[in-house]
């Protein structure tokens, strides 16, 4: 059970965020303001689950349909931050060796040879410096000096194996990792850990635990018309209306892939491109491939016609 | 804690626009809330929450709702229960008699929540369907339909009559007694399912030609010798085996077979890290439950809570569901997929069709197991089953322990022969052809 009418943390002290930080990002729409200076518009609930991954801090497992902008939303926030953001794209089989570091072998192979032909010995820690290590994501998140702290996305973390997630867990838990050539490098400012998902397994109890979780739902026609404004330059504001209308319209049919705001930001894209200012059936026609990429949902589509797809 | 529970809520109520609580105590007690109506909220939750309510402090309804379900949610699948118990604490649902206490009496700590009035436990249902509503409870209770495990005993019994087994090994499930129905099922759980194997991403060392130099491994090993890569290292792709998704009807004409079908479902999913997923008029993923619960009571809960469960069954559009939810998402790619049903279904069989297609698209192997195909003179005339003929790669009649085992084979197997054993069951299905009681239609 909940620990009972005591309810003070019992979780490790966190310091929360740094002063700094703190002072970045003092509520939940001030975020949001600053989010939507990166052009990323988010709603309350997203913007209330990344104002509480940054100042708790703690990280955050984001969920929603493709195309949602589940890793918009951490490249928006390390923007908005202005922090650099270390991506891990998560895959099956995925290691250590390529989440974490790798001692660079050619060029140690190089070196030893090298060392061979000249004739003078080969130190073994030059050999096992830091100039011969290849650092992958994680160590990059964790050896930033800050003073803020770097985002790290995790990527579609169901696609790697359950080990690998619980080795990931361990180390952002300690926000350190023990390299045996170096030493432990323990993170000067914790990074901002961003998980996202689509559910192809589930996640481990133990990942879930530690981890805020947010469900993305797909945006409303007005912040679609929003977000099609800020990301298509040259788009009017009729096409972005009639953009997110259509696309909405488009949605309500039975679709094996319905467009989500990626589609609707590329349609737009090429609506621009191809001179329109507003949607008509001729321009649907022309452009019916960066909108619908499945064979049987172009039949469906193409059913309704263009006509009612631009909505005249 | 039952006390504890709504005291804020109620305290808060009233002031619809900014609810006033106090982080510590609303924490443990809306947590509880939650786990009363059967969310998993973990047990940490509750400091978590009040340690978030400190940093974003509620001044609004939305802002507490928003932070109460980042914090304490981790499936999308929760939110309904979620929104109804908070709307109930907060949209003045409550039993009016739990204003009736004194407001500021201190929060009997430790008291425990059997203490608490009974009406309150309908809170978390009372905006559910109504058959939620034993399933929204906590799990602890869980309705043990199935028999508490008749334990070890019985299986050394069946180990006994050679005879009665060899009955049970080729008797349909349908024509078993209850007590037989057990028994299969002991055997049934033996049933050890495995898949073929493919190549991972993975590598193991190995000293076989052809393999790939592996760096990494030889400079370690290079540091034994001086740095001389004297003992060159290879590696080479390591295998696994394929994923095995298992979708097993369940509506009412299933029936018979549905209990022997779980346990097959449970086995795999212990033994083969199966998914399994079972579906009537809706799909419902069964996977985590019949992981950690009785077969029977796994489907019990999932019953629960699935609103449409009474109703026809719906294949075309229970695929549908698995495909664009699961399916298409990375648990199909490239998977061996067990349909088990019987394939009467209220869709339009080009529904069936056109889902069928589009898993042929994403499986590896498709084998569909139908108890009915044993009937003399089947003729696959059902809608469903009809129309999904032409995407499998075998069918597979599974309706006793033998035949059970064929389906272990076919899952098994690297490869399908398109001709069909004689003296079986099975028929793999090369062509869109019926096949018929199973001997040899491929010939």
């Amino acid at each position: 059970m909940a620990p009972g009418g005591v309810g003070l943390p019992s979780s490790p002290a966190r310091g929360g965020a740094t002063a700094e930080v703190r002072a970045l990002v003092p509520d939940v729409a001030a975020l949001q303001a600053a989010l939507a200076a990166e052009d990323y518009l988010a709603d309350e609930g997203l913007a209330t689950a990344l104002f509480l991954a940054v100042r708790l801090p703690q990280p955050i497992l984001l969920e929603g349909e493709p195309g949602v902008g589940k890793t918009e939303a951490a490249k928006a926030l390390a923007r908005a931050l202005d922090t650099p953001l270390f991506r891990l794209q998560c895959y099956e089989g995925i290691d250590a060796g390529e989440a974490l570091y790798e001692w660079n072998y050619p060029r140690q192979l190089l070196a030893i040879r090298l060392a061979e032909a000249s004739g003078s010995g080969i130190d073994e820690d030059a050999l096992f410096g830091p100039e011969y290590l290849l650092r992958r994501p994680l160590l990059q998140a964790i050896e930033h000096p800050g003073p803020r702290p770097a985002v790290l996305l995790l990527d579609e973390i169901d696609r790697a194996d359950a080990e690998f997630e619980a080795f990931t867990l361990e180390l952002l838990a300690e926000a350190a990792v023990t390299i045996p050539e170096l030493g432990t490098i323990r993170a000067a400012v914790p990074p901002i850990v961003i998980l996202t998902s689509n559910r192809t397994r589930d996640l481990h109890d133990a990942l879930t635990r530690r981890c805020l979780y947010h469900w993305i739902e797909y945006p409303s026609p007005e912040r679609i018309a929003g977000i099609v404004r800020r990301r298509v330059p040259g788009s009017s504001e009729r096409l972005a209306v009639d953009t997110a209308t259509a696309i909405i319209r488009l949605r309500s049919l039975d679709l094996v892939k319905p467009p989500g705001i990626a589609e609707a930001i590329d349609w737009a894209a090429a609506l621009a491109v191809l001179g329109a200012d507003r949607l008509d059936p001729h321009h649907v026609v022309q452009t019916w491939g960066s909108l619908l990429k499945n064979r049987d949902d172009l039949d469906l589509a193409l059913a309704r016609g263009a006509d009612w797809v631009a909505g005249s | 804690m039952a006390e504890l529970t709504e005291r804020p809520p109620a305290d808060a109520a009233p002031a619809d626009a900014a609810p006033r609580v106090e982080p510590a105590a609303f924490a443990a007690g809306f947590v509880a809330s939650l786990r009363r109506a059967g969310l998993p909220v973990s047990v940490d939750g509750a400091a978590r929450l009040a340690e978030s309510l400190q940093v974003l402090p509620p001044s609004q309804r939305s802002v507490l709702y928003w932070t109460c379900r980042i914090v304490l949610l981790s499936s999308r699948n929760q939110l309904p229960v979620f929104d109804a118990v908070f709307s109930a604490v907060f949209d003045g649902l409550l039993d009016p008699a739990d204003q009736r206490g004194d407001p500021n009496a201190p929060p009997a700590i430790g008291s425990e929540a059997s203490t608490r009035p009974a009406p309150r436990d309908d809170l978390a249902g009372r905006r559910q369907e109504p058959q939620g509503e034993s399933g929204a409870r906590a799990p602890a209770p869980a309705p043990a339909a199935g028999p508490a495990d008749p334990g070890a005993v019985e299986r050394e019994t069946i180990l006994m009559f050679a005879s009665l087994e060899r009955r049970l090994h080729t008797t349909s499930f349908a024509l078993l007694s209850a007590e037989e129905t057990e028994q299969v099922r002991h055997l049934v759980r033996r049933i050890s399912l495995s898949t073929p194997l493919r190549r991972s991403r993975r590598v193991r060392p190995t000293h076989a030609d052809g393999a790939r130099l592996d760096l990494r491994r030889t400079v370690r090993a290079a540091h034994r010798t001086g740095e001389e890569p004297i003992l060159l290292v290879s590696s080479r792709r390591r295998e696994r085996p394929r994923r095995l998704v298992l979708l097993c009807d369940v509506s009412a004409s299933m029936e018979p077979y549905t209990r022997v079908f779980l346990t097959l479902l449970q086995g795999a999913v212990a033994g083969a890290n199966a998914e399994a997923f079972v579906f009537s008029a809706g799909l419902t993923r069964l996977t985590r439950q019949l992981a950690i619960r009785d077969a029977d009571a796994a489907l019990a809960s999932a019953a629960a809570s699935t609103a449409d469960w009474a109703g026809g069954t719906r294949l075309g559009d229970s695929i549908r569901r698995f495909i664009d939810d699961h399916g298409r998402r990375g648990l199909a790619r490239g998977a061996v997929i067990v349909v088990l049903s019987d394939g009467w279904a209220l869709d339009d069989p080009a529904v069936v069709a056109a889902q069928m297609a589009r898993l042929r698209r994403l499986a590896h192997r498709i084998v569909w197991v139908n108890p009915r195909t044993v009937a003399p003179g089947f003729q696959p005339l059902v809608g469903g089953m009809n129309a999904a003929l032409p995407y499998l790669d075998a069918i597979v009649s599974g309706h006793s322990y033998a035949a059970l085992g064929e389906l272990a084979d076919l899952i098994r197997a690297e490869r399908l022969d398109l001709r069909s054993r004689p003296g079986t069951t099975t028929s793999t299905v090369p062509e869109p052809e019926p096949p018929t009681k199973g001997h040899d239609h491929a010939a």
